[in-house]
């Protein structure tokens, strides 16, 4: 990685905000480096492999073609880590620009956000990402405004011989009262086997009053790397919605870090994930609960095949004095060979009294009787299997709002 | 003469090396109504779970031809493609899959295996509506996860519908009328009724004779220790329900 570090040359430097953020994440990635199997918030994962220097930064974004929307949606395009105009149509009624237009913003809107980084020495990857800032969207929603169709961030990848590395960071701002579905999506053509590395970091801020439907479907190659990391401020009144569902990469991590910071904060973050071969797929969570009255609720639902492993990592903290506080936290995986693997880390760290709390964890397998029941009806063993796995991740994915969205979901998950 | 529908010799199977069916011999021939009577812990069940292949069930010795073919040799999925139909005692609660959903797979699972073409949603929504309107099962009812939360009733009705829509050469029918009030009762029997055009048969598995005087069988056996210990006609049930099994079991 630091080879990679000493070779890119990002425009921008000479803007202080930029440049001290940059050299802020270049400090952060030094001291830190890439964790191992030692780092206790890494234990799982083990990503130290990521460690190559043969990661080589995307020169231009040159689509062959854009593929259509895939539901109703405005839409900003990223090709192999670059924004493309060419497949990007961007709504009149709020601020949605690619992040680099923002650098020499005079009302340093952009900047004001982007620099809110007091958790980047603990979050190495997030650190990577901010000293290759360059890359990815701004969207602020001004108050009261209730966008009418998504904004789908589709990052697609066209895979060569090399292997690209890709840092997006998007800033995402939610004023008083208003609403809006961010849909991230990562997806691939070409060279299957390519060890191409996706590194990407959120930051949201949802005021008060605000909603946040945050969507993200993983679906990388096999041999790929997906290292994402949302932290996101929500203030009072304001609801965090997300759910984030992840099919493919080798490496993939989904983390969230959800600051419930003024009394009627909620946030739902939910997870489904399919995992086969040898892919190891983590979503992590950390929910703070940092004033009274705030409400954090998880759904993560699992299905693991192969010798791949599913990882879930989730702490709910209340803070002091946070009274009447409520947190619920349910992982859920199904394995479906001897080779599969889950590990589960639920994490309470309760301060305050009068709150309810409470975690789950389930591990099993396919019921036997349900198989049999279909297939003494005519279906076939993996037709059968095939839909009791997807009945399986029905319960978390009935969860998202939009009904196109959530077709959208089923579709990429049947494998269509 | 023509082949029998399903030929049963010397039927040997057990559960977790335990023996169940102990010799038993069966002949059904197209269009025929069979019932088997039988005191708890006859084997009845098993006997269901073997012609349907369910996992766990082993057949030591005897065999099973069904349409002349060796019936042990097929797949749960193939008897059911080929026209075996069991209408289990306790269907499954599968969360998640909505009933229609389930029959649409199902329907043209065994579709496909006849060479006729799929249907497309509106076709199957037609014959859903058709065949649920005889049996009470409204739209809202197919809408909802397979079974969960269905009262006894509904769950039979169910299974009833299936029948109905999938058009079995053979349904076995188990214990069809646990759990069901005498109005089921007569929904249920009217449903398999209307199967029998005289090449259909079927397979009335119970406990009772009740649901004999709804479905009327053209053979009745006793099914006691593994094997049959006596065969008649509807008649027998009447005298079963008037001595109860303890005369027959003796004479085994």
């Amino acid at each position: 990685m630091s080879a990679l570090l000493q070779n890119i040359s990002l425009i921008g430097d000479e803007i202080p905000w930029l440049g001290k953020l940059r050299q802020k994440g270049r400090e952060a990635f030094a001291a830190a480096g890439i964790p191992g199997a030692k780092t206790e918030a890494w234990k799982y994962l083990k990503p130290r492999e990521l460690d190559a220097d043969d990661y080589v930064f995307s020169v231009s974004a040159t689509p062959k073609s854009v593929d259509a929307l895939p539901f109703d949606s405005y839409r900003l395009r990223f090709e192999n880590g670059r924004f493309c105009p060419e497949g990007s149509n961007l709504p009149l009624q709020a601020e949605v620009v690619p992040l680099v237009e923002t650098f020499m913003d005079k009302e340093g809107r952009a900047p004001f956000y982007a620099e809110q980084t007091d958790w980047i020495e603990k979050y190495p990857f997030a650190a990577l990402n901010m000293a290759c800032l360059n890359e990815g969207i701004f969207i602020r929603i001004p108050g009261g405004c209730r966008l009418d169709k998504p904004i789908l961030l589709d990052c697609h990848i066209c895979c060569g011989g090399e292997n690209l590395f890709s840092a997006l960071h998007n800033v995402v701002v939610l004023e008083g009262g208003a609403e809006a579905e961010f849909v991230e999506y990562y997806h691939y053509t070409g060279e299957v086997k390519s060890r191409y590395f996706n590194n990407i970091v959120n930051q949201i801020f949802i005021a008060e009053n605000a909603v946040l439907h945050h969507i993200k479907v993983q679906d990388e190659a096999f041999k790929a790397a997906h290292i994402a990391f949302s932290p996101v401020c929500v203030g009072a009144g304001g609801r965090y919605e997300s759910f984030c569902l992840q099919l493919g990469a080798d490496i993939a991590r989904n983390e969230t870090k959800v600051m419930l910071n003024r009394a009627g904060a909620e946030c739902e973050v939910n997870a489904a994930y399919k995992v086969d071969g040898w892919a190891r797929a983590d979503t992590t969570t950390d929910i703070e609960h940092l004033a009274p009255c705030t409400i954090s609720r998880q759904l993560v639902k699992g299905v693991i095949g192969g010798q791949s492993k599913g990882i879930f990592q989730g702490k709910i903290h209340i803070a002091k004095d946070c009274i009447q506080t409520e947190g619920s936290q349910l992982h859920k995986a199904l394995l479906l060979s001897d080779g599969a693997e889950v590990d589960v880390k639920p994490e309470l760290e309760i301060f305050a009294d009068d709150v309810k709390c409470s975690h789950g964890a389930a591990a099993g397998e396919l019921d036997q009787e349900q198989l049999f029941y279909m297939r003494s009806r005519g279906i076939g063993q993996e037709e059968a299997r095939q839909i009791l796995i997807e009945a399986y991740l029905d319960e978390v994915i009935s969860k998202v709002g939009n009904e196109q969205i959530r077709a959208w979901i089923k579709l990429l998950l049947h494998g269509e | 003469m023509t082949t029998p529908l399903l030929e049963i010799e010397d039927l040997h199977a057990r559960v977790c090396d335990k023996e169940i069916i102990k010799g038993f011999n069966l002949t059904i021939n197209e269009g025929e109504v069979h019932a088997i009577m039988g005191p708890n812990g006859a084997g009845k069940s098993t006997l269901s779970n073997v012609l349907t292949g369910k996992p766990g069930y082993e057949v030591t010795s005897g065999s099973v031809r069904y349409k002349g073919r060796d019936l042990l040799k097929l797949s749960v999925e193939e008897r059911a493609r080929e026209g075996i139909f069991l209408c289990m005692q306790y269907p499954v609660e599968i969360p998640g899959v909505p009933t229609s959903t389930f029959l649409k797979h199902a329907v043209n699972a065994v579709r496909k295996h006849q060479n006729l073409p799929e249907l497309d949603t509106m076709e199957f929504i037609k014959l859903l509506r058709e065949e649920g309107k005889k049996l009470g099962i409204g739209n809202e009812m197919i809408k909802r996860p397979l079974n969960v939360g269905f009262s006894g009733g509904e769950k039979k009705r169910l299974e009833t519908l299936q029948m109905s829509i999938l058009k079995p050469q053979l349904s076995i029918l188990d214990e069809a009328d646990s759990g069901l009030d005498i109005d089921a009762l007569k929904v249920v029997a009217e449903g398999v009724n209307a199967l029998r055009d005289g090449r259909r048969s079927l397979l009335v598995i119970t406990h009772y004779q009740r649901l004999l005087n709804y479905i009327v069988p053209d053979f009745v056996h006793v099914f006691a220790d593994g094997h049959i210990v006596r065969s008649g006609d509807k008649n027998l049930a009447l005298e079963l329900e008037e001595k109860g099994y303890a005369g027959f079991v003796k004479e085994s």
